[in-house]
């Protein structure tokens, strides 16, 4: 990328842009951006485009002609729109178009292609291992209970998903759930606007969407050495999202608002981002195999990255029950974009120089999802087989049953005094 | 001087009685076109304020601003309009019926007429009494809500604490180091975001669950996963101060005052949506349910400061218990088998706890008997509740109509439960005391080796 040319133009504005990046260093110390050229502006409104990111370039360059043109108030709005913008994309997805690209599909059972396997709620229901009716005034909105054998599979898909990442060598960080907007934004979420997936609570501090963003938070500000990276770390936390969803095919525990996740996040260098997403797609595709899933691997298209990603892999399983395939992991390389927002640097060995690290991330295991596709893949008449790996964390059980002490669902509307 | 006494004594008497002005437990019919009724809590007036005397020294002993007398009169005038509402409705009926055989048999005219007026103004009566009713019944019922639990024998009052069982004693040299100290282990930033590292993490996770998987191997208790918000009503039901727990801000709130609270699955209340409404067979009592999850308390961050540690702060892990039982000695046999596994957990830790019965005052309206697991944290010099377990009796059940079905009737269950494990309160104390957390004994733990098919199968997959 060239550098900028116009600089006799810009000087006023940049050196202004200098003061106040140095009066807000105590606060934040973020090394801010160049102001963008004409070139730059055409690359990113490409970019924009392709990604189906709201187009804030056209405001962009009219912000930099005013700011040119002597109205040094608009510099604010100016940083605004350009912390507004998504991160730059990996060159092979250019011509992706708007699908995914299957990369590979790995078939570790054979199924029979129409047959009479159930959906997860009524295999659940049937179970008593599950309940998500009735709860809307008591526990608000798609809340949902899962009992018995099917509380401890998620237990045991926590204890096993944390003992394959922490042999990767990742290390376990007990994370907060509530935290301050300003991590949550810089992590590229947004906290305010009509369809805002974060949830924000009475002391203005808002509730996590992924453990990522209190990850990230952890490093925010800190200054690491190359020999430390890569650092990869990993969290169990609950994941708080207050979107919502009408469709037929998320019904269920499918998209929920509250769940337990298992993370994985690495911080690197430039040079080791591109193949440290690879060993995290390796390990997300080890863990589903092992656990029997029918499961194919995608490499996501511009339009579905979101705004930090420079790339990104979306692993599907086959849901037999619903007949479709579902998300149940991904992992994405947000090169410098988190952690220039939040000052995660590191000092080059070579010559000491600090720049800003590479952030990756990366599902080990969603729950909800997971059992939708654990329970409907491994169905025995009525019961379900517990997949080999969980069953030491299941005191050796094999299979989830029915359990008759469970009480049903018998509700009643009042009882007269 | 005078009258910032008369603030603070009027802030403390709202706070003990956890009044509210509009309840969305209770909703009269002038309100419910507004405010949806999600439930209709069982009032049992007549059990109520059947035994007088131990209900004043209930609210005596606890320390409630309650005037016992003016809840009383406000029953007896809301009885009154009560009884006359039901006797103009009933003779309202009366002449209803009357009209319809008259009408059948071919009455005469005039007399029809005069019941037709008859019943015309007893239906502008019965409109009257009824707009006067509602705000006297507001009134009462809402007094009557904020009643508290009746005390269990064992509860101590007067403020003192009554020892059940104690392990090993705080040594009495100088004052320990923070576990604030132990930067290896744990960043604090405040009451709402701390992280642990390394061992202080992996603890974290595998206490809890090593304690619920203790329960369920051997305390054959039933293991679940519970939602992290708990609306309004049933806090209330529980009467739990709203003010423990943050407020979730919602975007699209249906019903505007039974709004939802971040309690954490880990949390008592979490159960109580699972229960709300249910009728259970007796087959499947005493019902005993245990679960992982997170925990948002902030209720007891101002005991054990002033200053922020892993002692005050919200966020925690927590292992909670929930049992259900058909009568209260049941309740109170299920108070001490939880008791005992808790003890047998925290026995193997090896650090000084102790179980003491809470003194009536720092109870909720809702509990009649607490019993609070608590373990010596060295840099605060005190015992630090970990765990809490509570007897509620039938108390929330009739507000939440939990019941089981006997012949023609129903009774309402006996609850009992609460923490019995927050971790980061305990990782708190064994830093304090030295103990190296990859050396402490779990009780509930896996053994991690590997079984014979598992070696196999890791075998076979070498070959996929």
């Amino acid at each position: 990328m060239k550098l900028l040319t116009n600089s006799r133009l810009l000087r006023p504005l940049l050196l202004l842009r200098r003061q106040r990046s140095h009066d807000a260093k105590a606060e934040a110390p973020i090394p801010r951006r160049p102001v963008p050229t004409s070139a730059q502006l055409d690359d990113m409104e490409r970019n924009v485009v392709r990604r189906h990111h709201k187009n804030n370039v056209p405001l962009i360059r009219s912000l930099i002609q005013e700011a040119e043109a002597g109205d040094q108030d608009k510099l604010k709005q100016l940083d605004v729109e350009l912390e507004q913008l998504p991160n730059t994309t990996h060159p092979r997805l250019q011509d992706y178009g708007e699908e995914p690209r299957e990369l590979a599909q790995y078939v570790h059972r054979v199924l029979p292609p129409e047959s009479s396997f159930k959906e997860f709620s009524e295999l659940a229901r049937a179970l008593n291992l599950y309940r998500m009716d009735h709860l809307g005034n008591y526990t608000g909105h798609k809340s949902y209970y899962l009992t018995g054998q099917l509380a401890t599979l998620e237990q045991a898909i926590i204890q096993y998903a944390l003992q394959v990442v922490t042999d990767h060598g990742f290390k376990l960080i007990s994370v907060p759930d509530i935290l301050p907007k300003e991590v949550i934004e810089s992590c590229g979420m947004r906290t305010e606007g009509e369809r805002t997936q974060v949830y924000k609570l009475d002391n203005g501090q808002c509730l996590s969407g992924t453990s990522e963003m209190a990850l990230a938070g952890f490093f925010a500000n800190k200054l690491l050495t190359e020999e430390e990276l890569p650092l990869k770390v990993t969290a169990v936390s609950r994941c708080y999202r207050a979107e919502t969803s009408g469709l037929h095919e998320e019904k269920g525990i499918y998209r929920v608002h509250q769940f337990t996740k298992v993370e994985m996040f690495a911080i690197c260098t430039e040079q080791q981002s591109e193949a440290e997403l690879e060993e995290f797609k390796n390990i997300e595709v080890d863990l589903f195999r092992r656990l029997g899933l029918n499961f194919r691997l995608l490499d996501m298209p511009p339009c579905e990255l979101g705004a930090p990603a420079y790339q990104k892999y979306d692993i599907e399983a086959w849901m037999p029950g619903r007949q479709m395939w579902g998300e149940i992991s991904s992992c994405s390389n947000c090169t410098d974009y988190q952690a220039r927002r939040l000052g995660i640097r590191y000092r080059r060995s070579s010559d000491g120089q600090i720049l800003n690290a590479h952030t990756i991330n990366g599902t080990a295991t969603a729950i909800p999802r997971l059992l939708i596709a654990l329970l409907e893949s491994n169905q025995r008449g009525d019961a379900i087989e517990i997949p080999a790996v969980l069953r030491p964390f299941m005191d050796g059980q094999e299979l989830i049953t029915r359990n008759k002490r469970i009480p049903e669902t018998k509700l009643v509307k009042f009882i007269k005094a | 001087m005078l009258s910032f006494r008369n603030v603070l004594k009027n802030c403390l008497s709202a706070r003990k009685t956890y009044s509210r002005n509009i309840s969305a437990l209770y909703i009269t019919g002038d309100k419910a076109n507004e405010n949806y009724v999600t439930l209709q809590p069982y009032l049992d007036f007549k059990e109520t304020f059947r035994d007088r005397q131990s209900l004043e020294q209930s609210i005596a002993s606890r320390g409630l601003d309650i005037r016992l007398e003016s809840v009383l009169s406000k029953y007896e005038k809301y009885g009154r309009h009560h009884d006359q509402l039901a006797k103009v409705s009933e003779e309202r009926e009366e002449v209803t019926k009357r009209l319809k055989e008259l009408t059948k048999s071919g009455g005469r005219a005039e007399q029809l007429e005069e019941l037709k007026e008859r019943g015309k103004a007893l239906r502008n009566d019965l409109k009257t009494l009824k707009q006067t009713l509602y705000p006297i019944e507001d009134d009462f019922i809402h007094d009557y809500l904020h009643l508290p639990n009746r005390l269990h024998d064992q509860c101590p009052t007067g403020g003192e604490e009554k020892l059940l069982y104690r392990n090993g004693l705080p040594k009495s040299d100088n004052k320990a180091g923070s576990h604030l100290h132990r930067q290896d282990l744990l960043h604090f930033v405040d009451n709402n975001r701390y992280y642990m590292m390394e061992q202080a993490a992996h603890f974290d996770v595998n206490a809890m669950q090593s304690l619920a998987r203790y329960f369920v191997n051997h305390g054959d208790f039933i293991q679940t996963a519970n939602p992290d918000f708990v609306r309004c009503v049933l806090l209330e039901a529980n009467a739990t101060p709203l003010t423990d727990y943050h407020l979730v801000q919602e975007e699209h709130l249906q019903n505007k005052i039974n709004t939802a609270f971040l309690t954490g699955g880990g949390s008592f209340e979490s159960y109580l949506g699972a229960m709300t409404k249910l009728c259970v067979y007796p087959s499947v009592l005493p019902l005993r349910y245990v679960c992982c999850g997170r925990s948002y308390n902030r209720a007891e961050a101002e005991l054990y400061g002033p200053t922020s540690s892993l002692y005050t702060a919200t966020q925690t892990n927590a292992v909670q218990s929930f049992v259900a039982t058909q009568t209260a000695q049941e309740a109170d046999a299920q108070l001490e088998h939880i008791l005992n596994l808790a003890i047998d957990f925290y026995k193997a830790l090896d650090i000084p706890f102790r179980v003491v019965y809470a003194s009536a005052e720092v109870l909720t309206p809702a509990e009649s008997l607490r019993a609070v697991l608590e373990v010596y944290a060295p840099s605060l010099q005190r015992y630090v509740c970990v765990g809490r377990i509570s007897n509620y009796g039938d108390f929330v059940s009739k507000r939440i109509l939990f019941s089981t079905r006997r012949e023609k009737h129903y009774d309402f269950l006996h609850l009992v439960g609460g923490p019995v494990l927050y971790t980061s309160r305990l990782i708190a104390a064994l830093l304090e005391h030295g103990v190296r957390l990859e050396d402490c004994k779990l009780l509930g733990a896996t053994s991690q080796k590997p079984t014979h098919q598992q070696d196999l199968q890791q075998f076979k997959d070498l070959f996929t």
